[in-house]
């Protein structure tokens, strides 16, 4: 029953101690602070909003749960515990404050149709003064910081181009030296230019074509690595690299027309020439 | 003719591939100077915003990150004590709140509100008037964007709103600006005012006195921030104490590792990129000079030279791609930063990519061992070279 528990962030004390004999309420702790802690379904812990650990009181785990991933905390500790809103506020309520029962830090609404979070919001703001109603989907104002961080990415992929296209550009220049006498005997015998460029356009097409090819599924195999060692290192379930269809489209949609443009143009510099300088003669 | 020259007349013979080669170098090495700056950008900025701030030690409840885990109780007696210590120069406890500045035509803004204990102005960058000061009416400074949003200037009025609890509703407060001044700490887009504990308890009327998230400590010259810590330690062991340094330490293997890893993967990946490019160039090229190799061994000349005139012709390509790298990466670098820097609520001082000197001597140096490592093989392929088998070939082709 997710929807009458509430979460406790930090827990300021926790203790583990031997079963008791009454059945304190049940709590849902996460696999992390369950792993760090050496905690186990059916044990009883202690659990104080103190840092002393005064006023603790028990609770039995009842289960052992993967937080939801969260972007926004992938550095953050998840050591939290999931309790019933009565015995979080229980545990946490003020005596000096009368309201603190009553108290809670937010209520999530799911509304019938999402395109009405912002009117909702703004309802509710003018039936209830002092209230703060925020849809929960970040308004698409390009400054989120998954936003930035995608166009950081961009930008050093767009660089890596750069510096791909120059290798690329060199290996060309380089292969079209080594064919300068066959392009010469080739013309000496009359084979046109038009259709030796068309077939070295065929040869860049094809050769770029499985380079990129090779490219994603490359990034395909290494995903799964890739994934891996983040989960392990930052200690979360988070997916940092996923090859989509979209993503391998966008590769073999750039990587193509340049692997050609680059051969043409390595070509295009021989071609240029004459057939008896192409020969040495 | 030295091996350095032979070196050049190799590559002025190819200029196409030598040019596309030192662009290629260029690129991937302005990524790889981009990615050396990123490893260290954030600590380095950070540590000169953290040490701007006059404070060399800091004091929490509990290890939580600064100003997001529970407050210190008892401030002003912890204060006293933790300035009593022989190694503390100075203790200034900080609360942090946020309230609503009231406009002349009645709008609000929303600000980040700071409620400081008494300090000898350190702490910020004075633009006008003057800092902090206790002593009068209730005092505040405000960062210059909030002074120009509500035309504000030291002697001016500000009415302040508090907001720091959700569900209060507390009258406003009017407090006297004392100064412009630029935080520390400020982010971009912020709005910010300090005021004094008074101040501060006034506008959050209702807020626990005695609290305050975080204690700001300067440690004495002679004792340094590392006796300063281990004092407080001592005094109070139940607290959390630390100093700019472990700070930094921490925010490196937290926070910042991220970037440090990205700059790491793309630090290894252009490295391995350069390294490739320049072994292709040099294998094609000894290989479409194996002739000529071969007739220089034949007229005498030693393995030695032509293996030199290889490792020559790499730092050449290496070098030149390198040495333009570093504008190149220099300018990159700016266009990163200001797109990371879009990022919200960063501090407006914090930088992504900083330059440091050893940023470019670890360049210089991992460019040359890639130019190193890179003329390898070519240079195996010359030393293996047998003169006969290739002379011979080269005559019946």
């Amino acid at each position: 029953m997710p929807s009458f528990l509430a979460t406790l962030p930090l827990l300021s004390a926790l203790a583990v101690t031997p079963a008791a004999t009454g059945a304190p309420p049940s709590i849902l702790v996460t696999r992390q602070l369950a792993e760090t802690a050496g905690l186990n379904v059916g044990d009883v812990v202690s659990l104080s909003c103190d840092p002393s650990g005064a006023a603790a009181r028990p609770f039995r785990i009842a289960g052992i749960y993967e937080p939801t991933p969260d972007p926004m905390r992938l550095v953050a500790k998840r050591f939290e515990a999931r309790l019933h809103l009565p015995d979080m506020i229980g545990l946490t309520a003020d005596p000096r404050d009368p309201l603190s029962p009553e108290s809670v830090t937010a209520i999530n609404v799911a509304l019938r149709d999402p395109a009405d979070a912002a009117a909702f919001g703004r309802e509710l703001e003018a039936r209830v003064p002092g209230l703060v109603a925020v849809p929960t989907a970040r308004p698409d104002d390009g400054s989120g910081p998954f936003v930035v961080l995608e166009r950081f990415h961009l930008a050093i992929a767009l660089v890596t181009v750069l510096g791909s296209t120059a290798f690329l550009l060199s290996l060309m220049v380089m292969r079209a030296e080594e064919r300068k006498e066959t392009v010469g005997i080739l013309r000496l015998i009359g084979v046109s230019r038009r259709h030796i460029l068309l077939e070295v356009l065929v040869e860049g097409l094809l050769i770029a074509t499985a380079g990129a090819i090779f490219g994603v599924l490359f990034a395909w195999v290494t995903e799964g690595a890739v994934n891996r060692f983040f989960q392990w290192r930052y200690d979360t379930s988070l997916v940092f690299v996923r090859v989509t269809a979209g993503i391998a489209g966008r590769c073999v949609a750039l990587a193509v027309p340049l692997g050609v443009l680059a051969g043409l143009v390595a070509s295009w510099t021989l071609l240029r020439r004459d057939v008896v300088a192409l020969l040495r003669r | 003719m030295s091996p350095a020259g032979l070196a050049w007349r190799s590559l002025c013979g190819q200029p196409a591939r030598a040019v596309l080669g030192v662009a290629g170098i260029a690129v991937v090495g302005a990524l790889l100077f981009d990615m050396l700056l990123l490893s260290r950008g954030l600590v380095v900025s950070f540590r000169d915003i953290l040490e701007g701030a006059g404070f060399d030690v800091r004091v929490t409840a509990t290890d939580a990150p600064p100003l997001l885990g529970p407050p210190l109780r008892d401030v002003e007696k912890l204060t006293a004590a933790v300035r009593a210590l022989h190694e503390v120069r100075d203790a200034v406890p900080l609360r942090t709140g946020r309230a609503e500045a009231i406009a002349a035509d009645g709008s609000v803004l929303e600000v980040e509100l700071f409620g400081s204990g008494a300090r000898e102005g350190v702490g910020w960058t004075v633009l006008e008037g003057e800092g902090l000061n206790p002593s009068g009416d209730l005092p505040v400074v405000v960062n210059r964007r909030l002074a120009a949003r509500l035309a504000l200037a030291p002697g001016s009025k500000l009415r302040l709103r508090g907001t720091c609890q959700a569900s209060s509703a507390v009258p406003p407060v009017e407090l006297t600006v004392q100064g412009v001044v630029a935080f520390p700490f400020d982010a971009a887009s912020g709005l910010t005012a300090m005021t004094s504990f008074a101040g501060f308890l006034q506008v959050c009327a209702g807020e626990e006195a005695d609290l305050a998230e975080l204690l700001l400590v300067a440690s004495r010259r002679e004792a340094g921030a590392e006796g300063a810590v281990a004092a407080i330690r001592r005094a109070r062991p139940d607290l959390n104490t630390f100093s700019n340094e472990q700070l930094l330490n921490r925010l490196q293997r937290t926070d910042f590792s991220y970037f440090r890893q990205i700059s790491f993967v793309l630090s290894s990946i252009t490295l391995f990129f350069a390294f490739l490019l320049v072994t292709t160039l040099l294998t094609v090229s000894v290989n479409q000079r194996l002739g000529e190799l071969a007739v220089l061994r034949a007229l005498g000349v030693r393995r030695r030279r032509i293996a030199a005139g290889l490792l020559c012709e790499s730092a050449l390509l290496v070098g030149a791609g390198g040495l333009l790298a570093l504008p190149a990466g220099a300018l990159l670098a700016l266009g990163l930063d200001r797109i990371l820097r879009a990022m919200p609520d960063l501090p407006e001082k914090l930088h992504f990519f900083v330059f440091e000197p050893r940023a470019v001597l670890l360049h210089v140096a991992l460019v040359a061992l890639t130019g190193v490592l890179a003329a390898l093989y070519p240079v195996y392929l010359v030393v293996r070279l047998p003169i006969a088998a290739t002379l011979r070939r080269e005559v019946v082709s």
